[in-house]
């Protein structure tokens, strides 16, 4: 197993933001992560990057016990995250944002690696000249996958990261993770809101709902439950 | 190419030019050393405030470390002195290893914390009276040495290597600042999850580069005290290392490589050549001023702001 | 030994009340505003300097001066806020840079025109001093002071509690939009807090001008005496302030007698930096939403 949760809470205060949330991901796997807004998920994603700590439960990550594990360690061991609102390095160029994120989350250099990774994110022509912070949304969100392949992970967290895009933007930006996926056998760990893109995509799907999980299947079962679909329409629309 | 044409001439200048010119006054030399005491001093800080994102006021702290340091070492232990001017470096770099528990705190608490800092080393420099000999201060700190029958301990021989310790200076900060240390450090004040997620241990990397600056203040220190062979905690551990240090900086533009430098010559000069004849006594009157007009009108400082005019000048031309 | 560590602590207490002075107008403008006015403590020093022109040139008692003296102070203090309202960017840093300008601004102008002399009272009714229960000696000015600054803290914490004026300013430091829509003023309310700021460093500054002597340089360490009794009363609390400044007047007292006057600066820096460090983030800190 690359990634495990048992019984994992998150709490702010009196509010229970992730509720004994237990579930694995496999090596190479593509696990959907859906649910209303704030039902969790940015949180659930936190706690594994070490952003938030859990009130209970225990996480394992290749073995690792994430408890000790402070958030810096946790790119070495090979845990990628894609923020919602991406997070670019605002005053470094895409290279430069890329030559950090290779260098902490790897420990060595590799330009031509770097380079990959450009071609793939199609950030190539505008890797040295501007900072990050004035690149257009669509291509922060590139920025965002490629940092974190940049460290070379075994487990890719992608919060959103096609929300906003039309449909031929979707259409690429997937074809983009399906190559690093090829290229570079990470397993995807993705939130998102498109229904019909994480039943293309993935091969399992989580749904939480108020912090709790309350699916965990492949998708054709996932969206039939009654529950699903309750909490979807009783929910926000999405 | 022109950058490098830039700096070509700018050495050319410092190293022939203005000796050939001035080699022989004294006066005009001592200030322009002070003056690049100074710059050195902005360097180092500014090293600290835009890699680090801290702002500090207690710089004077390393300065007096490395001037007691180096100072000492050469009196008492007998070692030459531009060995000793190292060590001085590194005493101010250890020394600065007691103020990393500030790290942790925000913006002006570390300032401040880093004030208190200075204003214990300075108690201290007066009560440890058995190592520094308290306010009677130290006298007769050996001299720069003669090398290949060139007086480095001349008003001049100062300058030459006053100047080369600044150019190292901002050569250092330079190195660091294109490493990935460097570039992760500039990202972290506002981008801090962006970088602990890829693995940037911020606590870590700014632990270093406090020593690093503390390292470099203290050698400027550490040659002011062989510069001008006396000492007292007053003088080695007074704010205005500091303050000078601060306004020009941040005059200059402390998030720039050579906007300390700048800031530096031009600050210091002008207020001893120019307001210092005009009004001998409140002369930094003018000082505060123009900190408190760079502050609200530019905050990025003066280099930056030329380097927009120049650009919006040739974007006129280019489309009249 | 008991008499002089009973004399010890009573200085001290009469010294941390007159402390309270000083660091109230800082503690209020950080406490409403979160800004650290570097300029405050030559603010208190321009106050005791009009107390001496006062003195010196017309003749007048120090407490005399303090119209004079609040006028001017508050305005420059007022004026200090509008430079501050200027600053575009970086604002928590930018303001402690332009402030520490200004700082340098007024101490160069106090010594251009003051010259850098020392000064101090020539009223000798101040200086004066009296015997209490047979064993315990102040000065005249001490007890005065000690007595104004117990009444001046009761009332600005009766003023931020009580008064509108005082509720408007903590609801415009704790949402600034939301007190907009409450149709409170932030600016009205920043300015007289800035105002207020500087009616309270008048009156520190003639406490200070008739117990103590004065130069051009002493409102950098004014100002971080005031600025370590704020951090030691934590964020806003103006019955702190008073407990803070009355632990640092004794810990001081307490160390010139049993210790040494030279290691006096020491102890509460050390009590600064201890309180700082030890401080949970949370007080400083900010807790942000992140992801
Ligand atoms: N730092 C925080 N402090 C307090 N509450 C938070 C914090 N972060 C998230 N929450 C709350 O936790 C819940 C889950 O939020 P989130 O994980 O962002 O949901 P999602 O990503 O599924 O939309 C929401 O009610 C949100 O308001
Ligand atoms: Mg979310």
């Amino acid at each position: 197993m690359l990634l495990t949760l048992d019984h994992v809470t998150v709490a702010f205060g009196g509010l229970v933001a992730v509720s004994d949330v237990s579930f694995s991901v496999s090596e190479h796997e593509v696990l959907g992560l859906v649910g209303p807004n704030g039902a969790g998920k940015t949180t659930l994603f936190n706690a594994i990057s070490g952003l938030v700590r859990p009130s209970k439960g225990k996480m394992t990550f290749c073995g690792h016990d994430l408890t000790g594990i402070p958030i810096h360690k946790r790119a070495r061991i090979g845990i990628g995250r894609a923020f919602q609102v991406p997070q670019p390095m605002h005053e470094l160029t895409v290279r430069e944002n890329l030559i950090v994120a290779q260098h902490f989350g790897t420990g060595h250099s590799n330009p031509g690696k770097i380079d990959e990774i450009l071609d793939l994110t199609r950030l190539g022509h505008k890797a040295n000249r501007d900072a990050a912070s004035s690149l257009a949304l669509t291509e922060q969100k590139a920025l965002e996958v490629g940092k974190a392949l940049a460290t070379n992970p075994r487990m890719l967290m992608l919060d959103e990261v096609l929300a906003g895009l039309e449909t031929n933007g979707k259409r690429a930006f997937m074809q983009t993770l399906d190559d690093a996926r090829q290229r570079f056998g990470v397993a995807l760990l993705m939130v998102e809101h498109d229904i019909e893109t994480i039943s293309n995509t993935c091969q399992r799907v989580l749904v939480l709902n108020f912090g709790k999980l309350i699916a965990d299947g492949s998708p054709e079962e996932v969206f039939r439950n009654p529950e699903v679909i309750r909490s979807y329409t009783g929910g926000e629309t999405a | 190419m022109m950058k490098y044409l830039s700096l070509i001439i700018i050495l050319a200048g410092a190293y022939l030019a203005v000796p050939l010119q001035f080699g022989g006054n004294d006066y005009v030399i001592g200030i322009v050393v002070s003056a690049l005491t100074i710059a050195g001093i902005a360097v180092a800080w500014a090293m600290l405030g835009n890699l680090g994102g801290m702002i500090s006021f207690g710089h004077s702290a390393f300065f007096g470390v490395g001037a007691y340091g180096s100072a000492l070492l050469a009196m008492n232990a007998g070692l030459p002195v531009f060995p000793s001017i190292l060590a001085g470096g590194v005493i101010a770099g250890v020394v600065s290893i007691l103020t990393m528990p500030t790290l942790r705190l925000r913006g002006p608490y570390f300032a401040l914390a880093m004030l208190a800092f200075a204003e214990i080393f300075r108690i201290l420099a007066i009560e440890m009276r058995w190592l520094t000999n308290g306010s009677g201060g130290l006298l007769s700190i050996p001299r720069l040495p003669t090398v290949f029958g060139f007086d480095f301990g001349s008003r001049l021989g100062g300058y030459f290597v006053v100047l080369t310790l600044v150019l190292l200076t901002v050569f250092v900060y330079w190195l660091i600042r294109n490493r990935p240390e460097g570039l992760a450090l500039r990202a972290m004040h506002d981008s801090e999850d962006a970088t602990l997620v890829v693995g940037v241990n911020a606590t870590r990397l700014k632990a270093a580069v406090l020593v690093v600056s503390a390292f470099l203040t203290g050698i400027m220190g550490a040659f002011n005290a062989h510069y001008i062979n006396f000492l007292e905690p007053d003088y080695a551990f007074n704010g205005s290392w500091t303050t000078l240090a601060i306004v020009a900086a941040i005059f200059g533009g402390y998030k720039t490589l050579w906007g300390p430098v700048a800031g530096a010559l031009i600050v210091y000069l002008v207020d001893q050549f120019v307001f210092k004849a005009i009004m001998p006594s409140g002369h930094q009157l003018i000082l505060g001023g123009l900190l408190a007009a760079i502050v609200i009108f530019s905050p990025s400082g003066l280099l930056p702001w030329l380097a927009s005019r120049f650009r919006k000048e040739a974007g006129d031309a280019a489309h009249p | 030994m008991f008499d002089l560590v009973a004399q010890s602590v009573f200085s001290g207490l009469l010294a941390g009340a007159y402390y309270a002075l000083i660091a109230l107008g800082l503690a209020l403008v950080f406490g409403t505003m979160r800004i650290i006015n570097l300029a405050h403590g030559e603010l208190v020093l321009l106050a005791g300097y009009i107390a001496y022109t006062a003195e010196s040139r017309f003749g007048l008692d120090p407490l005399a001066a303090l119209p004079a003296a609040i006028i001017i102070v508050a305005l420059t203090s007022v004026i200090i806020y509008l430079l501050l309202t200027r600053i575009r960017v970086d604002r928590e840093i930018n303001s402690l840079i332009l402030t520490f300008g200004i700082a340098i601004m007024l101490t160069n102008g106090i010594l251009m025109i003051w010259s850098a002399d020392i000064r101090s009272t020539t009223s000798g009714w101040y200086l004066d001093s009296i015997i209490i229960g047979d064993t315990l000696f102040a000065m005249n000015t001490e007890i005065l002071f000690a007595v104004i600054g117990v009444l001046v803290v009761g009332a600005v914490w009766w003023w931020l509690s009580k008064s509108w004026y005082g509720r408007a300013l903590r609801a415009v430091s704790s949402n600034r939009d939301a007190a907009k829509l409450m149709g409170i003023d932030p600016r009205t309310t920043e300015i007289l807090s800035f105002a207020v700021a500087g009616l309270l460093a008048s009156i520190a500054g003639i406490a200070l001008y008739s117990g103590k002597v004065i130069e051009p340089s002493l409102g950098h360490s004014l100002t971080i005496k005031a600025f370590i009794i704020t951090v030691l009363a934590g964020l806003g609390s103006v019955p702190g302030v008073l407990i803070g400044a009355v632990l640092i007047g004794v810990a001081e007292s307490l160390t010139a007698t049993l210790w040494s006057s030279a290691l006096q600066g020491l102890v509460s820096m050390l009590l600064f930096l201890i309180v700082l460090l030890v401080m949970p983030s949370g007080l400083f800190g900010r807790t942000r939403r992140r992801g």
